[in-house]
């Protein structure tokens, strides 16, 4: 485009054919120089939209502004799960950090030091009982919210075209979520842990090729020992979370960039 | 420019001291009316508004179509309500319900009951397909793969399906009205995922094996011919309002 301004914009020969009194013409000179130089015809234009709509109130959502249709907003709860996913993450990282200060992840002596460590977290440590609920509750909740963030997302067509990579991203992270929930699963070294891992390493070894690897490489070899809790233990609070909160950021990352996708 | 397009052109007489929003005066509207000093003020702005059109339409930058609203402020904000709520509920759960710590370990000892936590009660299920595992005449009833590897591939398939639907599905539709088809498969799948890990627990429901199996595969399929035919039932009605709002603001490709 050329910088020399078009004959119809020419605001000074505009001007001319106006006519104008000495107090129109002052006026509109400073106006035309303060917008050139301001854009206030921007923020006038929002201070009277303000001034008329004395009711200042939330900014609306795309469905209440374009009036489309006051049913979905009842579905709104549905459109904070995967909000309230990153807060019960964050509560079960804050603390499962202070249930970490307190754990052993050894499978020496009998029963289990991990399994004696649960039982002093819970019944000698100031609050440890209400610490392990919390944790324990906020994965459950965390779970149950990404579960029903991706039926949601399913049924408000939210995953479709330009938000592909996003569904694939958020596959990979219920996965991630799911894994947590084992590792951690496997932690206290009961009966039901013990038992789970047994399945897992079947699970491992039906996998032809790389499954054998795969189990040496998850669960330290075929049967469940020292080696198994260790690796839980560090899946559990040192790979997943750093992998788990990178991929959350970029997986809110795209949704800041592409929108929410609203029901239309 | 289209917001205006878009805003009705009622003006209501005497509606109280407060204008509704949909009745609110566009800012055209209530310069046009105006005189002196402000109908000047307006022709200016309408002459730089123009001129600020021409050169967007001259310059090569994209202008997009808005494919969603913003997170912030409203989305967040409100989340936070509804969020902080919950973040209670997970505060008062976790003081009522402790959680609860069985016996040690104890491998020599197989306890009645294997379970995984119940969000992986569908893939537990699924490993629990072997009656399913087809054996093959040829190879004198022989099955082609262990019953493990058929209960993991089973995970695999599953989940793979899950990750090729927005490849499947494309296109501006957002509503389960709009395409029953895709809703009848999603609520088929959601069933699916229920009574699969009522197979997990299958030692815990008073049904026999054969039953439940059958049940988990006939129950999505006719949840999902339900859902359909309520669907295509609903369709013709809501059409209607759909075309006449939604694709006004959305042209289909």
């Amino acid at each position: 485009m050329s910088l020399e301004k078009k004959d119809e914009f020419d605001h000074n020969a505009w001007l001319k054919r106006k006519d104008l009194t000495p107090i129109e013409k002052t006026f509109l000179m400073s106006l035309i120089y303060l917008d050139q130089r301001l854009r206030i015809v921007d923020y006038l234009e929002v201070l009277e939209t303000l001034y008329y709509r004395v009711n200042l109130q939330m900014p609306k959502s795309h469905t209440e502004q374009y009036n489309l249709d006051n049913k979905f907003w009842y579905w709104y709860p549905l459109y904070s799960l995967g909000f309230f996913s990153i807060v019960a993450y964050i509560i079960a990282a804050a603390t499962g950090a202070l249930l970490g200060f307190y754990y052993t992840p050894s499978t020496a002596g009998d029963p289990s030091m991990a399994y004696n460590s649960v039982v002093a977290i819970t019944t000698d440590l100031n609050f440890g009982f209400y610490l392990r609920s919390l944790h324990r509750w906020s994965a459950q909740f965390m779970t149950a919210a990404v579960f029903l963030h991706m039926i949601r997302v399913y049924f408000t067509g939210a995953y479709k075209e330009p938000r592909e990579l996003n569904w694939i991203l958020g596959i990979v992270l219920i996965s991630l979520t799911l894994v947590f929930g084992y590792t951690g699963y496997l932690l206290p070294w009961n009966q039901l842990a013990f038992w789970a891992g047994q399945i897992g390493v079947e699970m491992a070894l039906a996998v032809p090729i790389i499954g054998e690897w795969g189990a040496q490489l998850l669960f330290g070899g075929f049967t469940l020992g020292e080696a198994t809790i260790v690796r839980m233990y560090i899946l559990h609070v040192f790979v997943l979370p750093f992998v788990v909160t990178a991929l959350i950021a970029l997986h809110v990352g795209i949704v800041w960039m592409q929108g929410i996708a609203e029901p239309h | 420019m289209s917001d205006e397009e878009t805003k009705p052109d009622v003006q209501s007489g005497g509606s109280g001291a407060v204008a509704p929003d949909d009745e609110t005066p566009s800012w055209m509207e209530r310069k046009t009316r105006s005189t002196g000093l402000s109908r000047l003020t307006y022709e200016y702005f309408e002459r730089a508004r123009r001129e600020d059109q021409d050169l967007r339409t001259e310059s090569d930058y994209v202008e997009r179509d808005v494919l969603g609203f913003p997170t912030w402020p409203h989305e967040v904000i409100r989340n936070l309500a509804i969020t902080m709520f919950f973040s209670g509920v997970i505060l008062l759960i976790a003081a009522t319900v402790p959680p609860h710590l069985g016996a040690p370990a104890n491998p020599s000892k197989t306890p009645e009951v294997i379970l995984p936590d119940w969000y992986l009660y569908w893939s537990f299920g699924l490993l629990k397909l072997n009656p399913l595992n087809p054996g093959l005449e040829i190879l004198g009833g022989d099955k082609i793969i262990s019953d493990q590897l058929y209960g993991v591939l089973a995970n695999v398939v599953v989940v793979s399906a899950v990750a090729v639907v927005p490849f499947l599905n494309k296109g501006s539709a957002r509503r389960p009205v709009e395409q029953p088809f895709w809703a009848a498969i999603g609520v088929g799948g959601f069933v699916f995922s229920i009574t699969i890990a009522a197979i997990a627990v299958q030692n815990l429901i008073p049904l026999s094996l054969a039953l439940q199996l059958n049940l988990a595969f006939v129950l999505p399929i006719v949840s999902g011919i339900i859902t359909y035919a309520v669907l295509k039932t609903m369709r013709e009605g809501y059409m209607y309002d759909l075309n006449r709002r939604y694709y006004r603001l959305r042209p289909p490709k």
